[in-house]
Parts: C-alpha cells; sequence; structure tokens
C-alpha cells in the first residue's frame, strides 16, 4: 500500500508540475506534414505555433510514430492532420498523446481536406490493389485551388478555438488568400479585377473556361503566375512513380500517361516496368516525376531504355531549401517539369 | 432573356439537398450524379445566354454574373454536401475496428525437442498454426477507447486455447478531470507489461521467428519458448511524460499495479514446487522510464530502464534495460534501414531452496534492410536460468525476411544453440516463419521501420 501511495504522490507531482497556462499564450498547432504547418503559420501569424510532425523529405504514408510526436501533441491546442486515409499514422500519435482536446471529433483536431473536392474514389476496396486510399486519392495539396479551400478550413478553425482573435484570423486568410490568388494567376490580373478578382478567376479555372472568359474580357494578355508558366505544359504526357500528381496534373493541363507502379505502394514489378517502356516510346513521354522517397531504381532503368528525363520530385514544403514556402514548391514543380522536357 | 433567367433561378432553387427529398429511394451516388449533371447543363445554360448578349449589354452581363456566382455557390454547396455523404458513416462504423494476425512456423532441427512444461510434446521437425490474434479496437465513448486481442494459441501441438492476450480499456479523461497533463493515460485490464521493449510486441510482430529468451524464460510462457511468451498481466498502467530536463528528448515513463504471482520468475511458481509454500503478497508494482530522441524522423535512440516488484515471505525482483536504435534514411526510404538494440534482465529472487539468486540474462540484435522487400539480421542471447544462475544458455540466430508488403511477411531462420542443458545443448534450428496481417489495420509501419 505504502507504494501505491507512493506511486500516487509521484504522478500527482508530476501534474502540479505543469505550468498554468497563461491568457494570452499562442495556440500549439501540430500538423502532421509541413504544407500544413505553413499554411497554418501563415493564417494564424504570430498568434499561432505551429509545428510538423512528418520531416517533408519522407513518404508521407509511413511515418513511424516517435516520443517526440506524441509528446509534442500532448499539449496541443489544435492537431491539424490531411486525412484521406494518407496520414493514419496521426491517429498512434493522438492515441498516445493523451491529450483529449485533439481527439477526432473535438475542436482541436480538423482533418483539413474537409470539402475539397476527391478524385480517383474507389467504388471498391480491397488490399489485393495495393495502398488504395478508401476515400480517393489524398494528395490533393497539390492543385493550389484545394489549398485555398484548406486555408480556409484551418482560418475557420482558428476562429472557432480563439474566438477573440476571429477577425485576426480572418483578416489574416485575406490577405493570404490575397498572395494566393496572385501567385496562381498574376498580381495585375487579380488587381485589374478588384476585390472578387480572385475568387472569380478561381471559379471560370475551376471550370475551365478562364482562357475563353479573359478573352471575351480581353484581359488574357494580363495573365501571370502558375497559369501562365503551366501553359507550355498544356498537354503534355508525362509518366510517374507513385499517384502524386493527379491534382498537379488537372490543375495545369498536364496528362499522367501512368504510374510505375502497378499498383499503389508497391515497388514496379519487371513485366509492368517493361511494359511502361513500351508505353513511353510509343507515346513520346519526355518527362518521370519520382517522388524524392521513392527508390529510383525503376525510374532510371525505364529512362535509360527511353531517353526520357527523370525529375526527382519534392512534395511537401521545407524538403529543401528551394521549397520551404507552398508558393515556391508549386512554381519548383511547374519549372522542374518544364526544363526537363525541353 | 428576363424569361430564361427566371428558369435559370427557378432551377437554382430546386437543386435540393443531397440526401433528402423525393429522391431518397434512388441510390445516392445516382442522385450525386444526376444533380452533378443538372449543374453542367446550367453552366452550359449559361455560356449559351452569354454567347446571345447583345454588345455592350452591361446590365444584363452583370445580372448573368450573378446568377453565375450564384450557381457556383449551390455547386459548391453540392459538393460539400456530397463530400459529407460520401464521409458520413454507416451505423456498421459504430462496430469496432478488425485486424486478424496468423503466424505459421515449421521447424526442422537436427535432434529431438521437447517442450518442457506442461504437455511435453515433441515439437522438433513439425510445422504449427502458432496464433491467431484477433484484434478489436474502437472508441467507447468520449472518455475511452477499448482493444482487445482474442488469441487462439497453439498449446505446444496438442490443441489450441483461446485467450485473451490483451483487453483493456484506455482512458484519456473523465468527466470530473477534462484534461489531463503530460499526456496521463489510464490503461486497466490485461495488457502486455512495459518490461523492455520486446514484451510488448506481439508474435505476429517480431523482427524474428522465436522470443528472446530473456522474455520467454524470466517473463513467462505458456507452452514453451517456441509459442507465444511474454508477461501479460491483469492490471492498471498510468502512463505518462516527465518533465524534461535534456532538449529535444522526451522521457516517458510506465507506473504499473499489477496482479503478483503470475510472472514466470514469481514466487508463487515456486510455491508449487517446493514443500512450504511460499507466499506472495498483492499487489506487484512494474515500472518503466523510457528516454527517447529523434532527429528528423531518420534517427531514433530508445534507452529505457524497468523494474518489477513483487513483495511476500520473499520479495521477487527484476531490473532491466533496454536500447533501440533505429536508423531510416528519408530519401528513398524504402530502401535501406538499420535497427539495432538489446535489452538485459537481471533478476532478484529465491530458488527452490529457498536462497537468494542473482541471475541475469540478456540479448542484443542487429537488422540491416538491403531492399525494398528483404531484411537480414541476427540476435544473440546469453540467459542463465531463472532457478539455477550456473546454467548457461547461449542462443545465436540469423534470419532473411521477405516482405511482400507489411502485409504479408516470410522469414527463414537458423539457430544454434549451446547449453549446459544437456537437451538443449548443440541444437540446430531451422526455422520458416510466415505472418498474414489482414482487415482494417492501415498501412502504418510496424517498429522494424515498414
Amino acid at each position: 500500500m505504502k507504494k501505491l501511495l507512493n506511486i500516487i504522490a509521484l504522478v500527482l507531482a508530476a501534474l502540479m508540475a505543469q505550468p498554468a497556462s497563461a491568457q494570452n499564450k499562442k495556440l500549439k498547432v501540430v500538423t502532421t506534414l509541413s504544407y500544413l504547418q505553413y499554411v497554418t503559420q501563415e493564417v494564424g501569424g504570430d498568434k499561432v505555433d505551429a509545428v510538423a510532425l512528418a520531416n517533408p523529405k519522407q513518404d508521407p504514408h509511413y511515418v513511424t510514430p516517435t516520443p517526440r510526436m506524441n509528446q509534442l501533441a500532448t499539449d496541443a491546442d489544435l492537431f491539424i492532420e490531411n486525412g484521406l486515409s494518407l496520414d493514419m499514422w496521426a491517429k498512434n500519435v493522438l492515441e498516445a498523446s493523451g491529450n483529449p482536446s485533439i481527439q477526432p471529433g473535438s475542436p482541436g483536431h480538423l482533418v483539413a481536406t474537409i470539402n475539397v473536392p476527391v478524385k480517383e474514389l474507389p467504388t471498391e476496396v480491397s488490399r489485393a490493389w495495393g495502398d488504395i486510399h478508401p476515400q480517393g486519392n489524398p494528395h490533393v495539396w497539390l492543385d493550389p485551388f484545394n489549398v485555398r479551400i484548406i486555408a480556409g478550413n484551418i482560418a475557420d478553425r482558428l476562429k472557432h478555438i480563439d474566438p477573440r482573435n476571429g477577425d485576426y484570423y480572418q483578416k489574416r486568410f485575406d490577405d493570404y488568400k490575397t498572395t494566393f490568388d496572385a501567385a496562381m494567376f498574376g498580381e495585375e490580373l487579380v488587381k485589374a479585377l478588384g476585390k472578387s478578382g480572385g475568387d472569380i478567376l478561381t471559379r471560370k479555372a475551376k471550370n475551365n473556361e478562364l482562357s475563353d472568359w479573359l478573352k471575351g474580357k480581353k484581359l488574357d494578355g494580363k495573365l501571370g503566375g502558375w497559369m501562365k508558366k503551366a501553359e507550355r505544359l498544356n498537354g503534355m504526357k508525362i509518366m510517374s512513380y507513385h499517384k502524386t500528381y493527379i491534382y498537379f496534373a488537372d490543375r495545369f493541363g498536364l496528362q499522367i500517361a501512368g504510374e510505375l507502379e502497378e499498383k499503389p505502394g508497391i515497388p514496379p514489378p519487371p513485366k509492368h516496368r517493361d511494359a511502361v517502356v513500351e508505353q513511353i516510346k510509343r507515346e513520346g513521354i519526355k518527362v518521370i516525376l519520382n517522388d524524392n522517397f521513392y527508390s529510383r531504381e525503376a525510374a532510371d532503368y525505364v529512362a535509360s531504355r527511353t531517353g526520357a528525363k527523370v525529375v526527382i520530385t519534392y512534395v511537401d514544403v521545407g524538403a529543401v531549401e528551394a521549397v520551404d514556402t507552398y508558393e515556391k514548391l508549386i512554381t519548383y514543380l511547374i519549372e522542374e517539369i518544364d526544363q526537363a522536357s525541353s | 432573356m428576363s424569361c430564361r433567367l427566371l428558369i435559370i433561378f427557378v432551377l437554382l432553387c430546386s437543386i435540393p439537398p443531397v440526401a433528402a427529398g423525393q429522391d431518397r429511394e434512388k441510390p445516392k451516388d445516382q442522385q450525386i450524379d444526376e444533380l452533378r449533371r443538372e449543374v453542367g447543363e446550367l453552366r452550359q445554360e449559361l455560356v449559351r445566354l452569354r454567347s446571345q448578349l447583345p454588345q455592350g449589354d452591361s446590365t444584363q452581363a452583370d445580372e448573368l454574373d450573378q446568377l453565375e456566382a450564384r450557381l457556383e455557390r449551390r455547386a459548391e454547396a453540392l459538393e460539400n454536401k456530397i463530400d459529407a455523404v460520401s464521409r458520413s458513416v454507416a451505423p456498421i462504423a459504430f462496430n469496432p475496428k478488425m485486424v486478424t494476425a496468423v503466424n505459421f512456423a515449421a521447424r526442422s532441427d537436427n535432434k529431438e525437442v521437447i517442450e518442457p512444461s506442461p504437455n511435453q510434446s515433441v515439437i522438433s521437425n513439425r510445422p504449427f498454426l502458432r496464433t491467431v490474434e484477433v484484434e478489436l479496437s474502437s472508441a467507447v465513448d468520449p472518455y475511452a477507447s477499448a482493444f482487445a486481442v482474442i488469441s487462439l494459441e497453439n498449446q505446444a501441438n496438442k490443441d489450441f486455447g483461446i485467450d485473451a492476450e490483451e483487453a483493456y480499456g484506455l482512458i484519456k479523461r473523465l468527466p470530473i478531470i477534462e484534461s489531463a497533463p503530460l499526456g496521463l493515460k489510464l490503461k486497466i485490464g490485461k495488457y502486455r507489461a512495459s518490461i523492455g521493449v520486446n514484451n510488448k510486441i506481439h508474435i505476429h510482430d517480431l523482427p524474428w521467428t522465436t522470443r528472446p529468451l530473456i522474455v520467454s524464460r524470466y517473463l513467462g510462457t505458456d507452452h514453451g519458448e517456441f509459442f507465444e511468451s511474454g508477461f501479460n498481466p491483469v492490471g492498471m498502467d498510468l502512463d505518462f511524460y516527465l518533465p524534461n530536463p535534456f532538449p529535444g528528448t522526451t522521457f516517458e515513463m510506465n507506473a504499473d499495479i499489477v496482479r503478483a504471482g503470475d510472472i514466470a520468475i514469481s514466487n508463487a511458481s515456486l510455491a508449487t514446487a517446493t514443500l512450504s509454500p511460499v507466499t506472495v503478497r498483492q499487489p506487484a508494482y512494474i515500472g518503466h522510464l523510457n528516454l527517447s530522441k529523434d532527429w528528423s524522423n531518420v534517427h531514433l535512440l530508445n534507452i529505457g530502464a524497468s523494474i518489477y516488484d513483487e513483495e511476500g515471505d520473499y520479495a521477487t525482483r527484476a531490473y532491466g534495460v533496454d536500447l533501440t536504435y533505429k536508423w531510416a534514411p528519408a530519401e528513398e526510404r524504402e530502401s535501406h534501414s538499420v535497427v539495432a538494440g538489446g535489452e538485459a534482465l537481471i533478476l532478484d529472487h529465491i530458488n527452490s531452496q529457498l536462497d537468494r539468486i542473482h541471475p541475469y540474462g540478456w540479448f542484443g540484435y542487429l537488422q540491416y534492410q538491403t531492399s525494398y522487400w528483404l531484411y537480414l539480421g541476427a540476435r544473440y542471447d546469453w540467459i542463465e536460468e531463472a532457478s539455477d544462475a550456473a546454467v548457461v544458455t547461449r542462443n545465436i540466430g540469423v534470419y532473411a525476411s521477405y516482405y511482400t508488403t507489411e502485409f504479408l511477411r516470410f522469414r527463414f531462420g537458423f539457430e544454434h544453440r549451446q547449453s549446459d542443458i544437456a537437451s538443449q545443448d548443440n541444437l540446430n534450428t531451422i526455422i520458416f516463419d510466415l505472418n498474414l496481417v489482414f482487415g482494417s489495420h492501415p498501412t502504418e509501419p510496424y517498429w522494424v521501420n515498414r
């Protein structure tokens, strides 16, 4: 019994050692991926301290939760995950954190991709098809329009859990949206269309009407940003290792001819690799995108037999200095593909 | 024109919420397709109307812009609803998440191997279905979650027994304590105890084909060390993070109160073999302190210390240390990785002559991943018998693990044993091991880096 009392005393002492929370402390936000951290910090400004768990160079599907991650989540006010069965390891972190305020269903838990239109929703799910995602392709953040929605989701949640700074978050979100729209369409064009310019352009681009609409308004000469940069990629066929670039390709007019993986998450068997070689030769594909965290062996094999160029790509913010912001990440991807194809 | 605008306006207003209305009997995907088609037609209609606008008619153009904005808002709301529906949960979602793990093993030996107790079965040169584990987990309510592993265990080739290998509730808060600091979690039930690291791992997640000897011989086994082993007591575990003196590191503490007498080295088991019964006082206590540091999730180092304390006529104590190091590069991570580690346990208990003895044992291992598919490794065990520190067994094993995915693992091992126990001396064993994991297990990595 004495030992039992000792243990209880030890636990109570540990509990009392917790510092009392300060009134004006920054919100502690833990995100699974670095792009979420970046967007959260942009929207949350100096009212928020955001930290990402995964190494941005790492395959976001396979992250080993560590005690450090668990402890980071222990006193988080908000936990943000990508969802769509990409960062499923987040569940382990949430469980191990013991933090009730960030458990699924709590205001302190946000699946950032809510309301993002998801592609490749499977009609049936079986492990026989590899590591498929039951809720659709999760690589949504490579379409900037989806990150616009995600930023809105984050802003809404910050306002909800920290209503005293609601106006601040709204203003930061509005400012970020303006910056974001300028990066997408060019500052001149967005300004030319006035306050709702970004919204109108986004809508037109989503409906594939942007080009005609700009011509009709005689504004086509003002198009800038990623949309202008990516014009050269329009219609280009590319091959990728994994189904990472579906959203990116759809947004910027690329065509994904296929993947080196025959089934998601499983390295390409030799027979499939050879079939890809034939396809690349047949269709004149010049570029193979290989995420940095996958082995480049298959891509090199295919490239050596077809003359296609392997582009090692980073897909999360901060993986290298050249992609230390989301805006730089998208610019980097467009430019890398453009350079490899020319 | 105004009439057409009116028609569009009426159509826009008529877009019903996804789940409601007269289409309830239709499948949801059909309703969604129809609504999307309707939105598409409205968009086309707007484009057509715009093309018919006379040049310079800015009023009508503005009106069309407003209608278009309205259409897009409704379309967005529709997509949101579709999204909500696609993510909505059917009542079946309240069923526990279920995973089944099957472990099959076959062995070939150079001499007859008999499991000592309780069945005295010959287990050499035979295939076995070692375990079938059904894992169930779910949230219980906003305050707790539950986890159970119902295991069908091979009883040394005699039969199968059903065992609740683990069954516990994990409580993170209570209505009276909304938020527990230090990440405090309370586990109540039956669970694999935090004595070292290996004891907490289920047989299908082991990187090897057999348990380390300190786990099977010191902590416990029901049907011999080739079958499922370890210490999974009934009790209560407090898991929390300690204030950290070293920046960048994590201190995690497990403090347990468990039923005494269940561990293999307990004096309670000794009581059955002696003329004078030895009483064991309830409960027993377990502590495990883990210091952890990871470097960008590429290098991970864990150093732990464990203690088991059971009082009574004579005290039984065990002190342990464990160390695990992992390296898995962030880039081309699937190609190479290293795991190395080891554990040691020293006992402080009595033998059948009621003499206090201090036998100890340890194991160390190294594993290298050569490609996505293949892992190679070795483990060395050195152990003194719990009942007689003068009797020593040494075991060296090498193995190759072939993964098709994290759900299907083939493993080939060779073990050579030298022992002061004559029946185990110079024993050579080849083991083939197959693990199948199926069900709703996520594609999360196992502790061996996948």
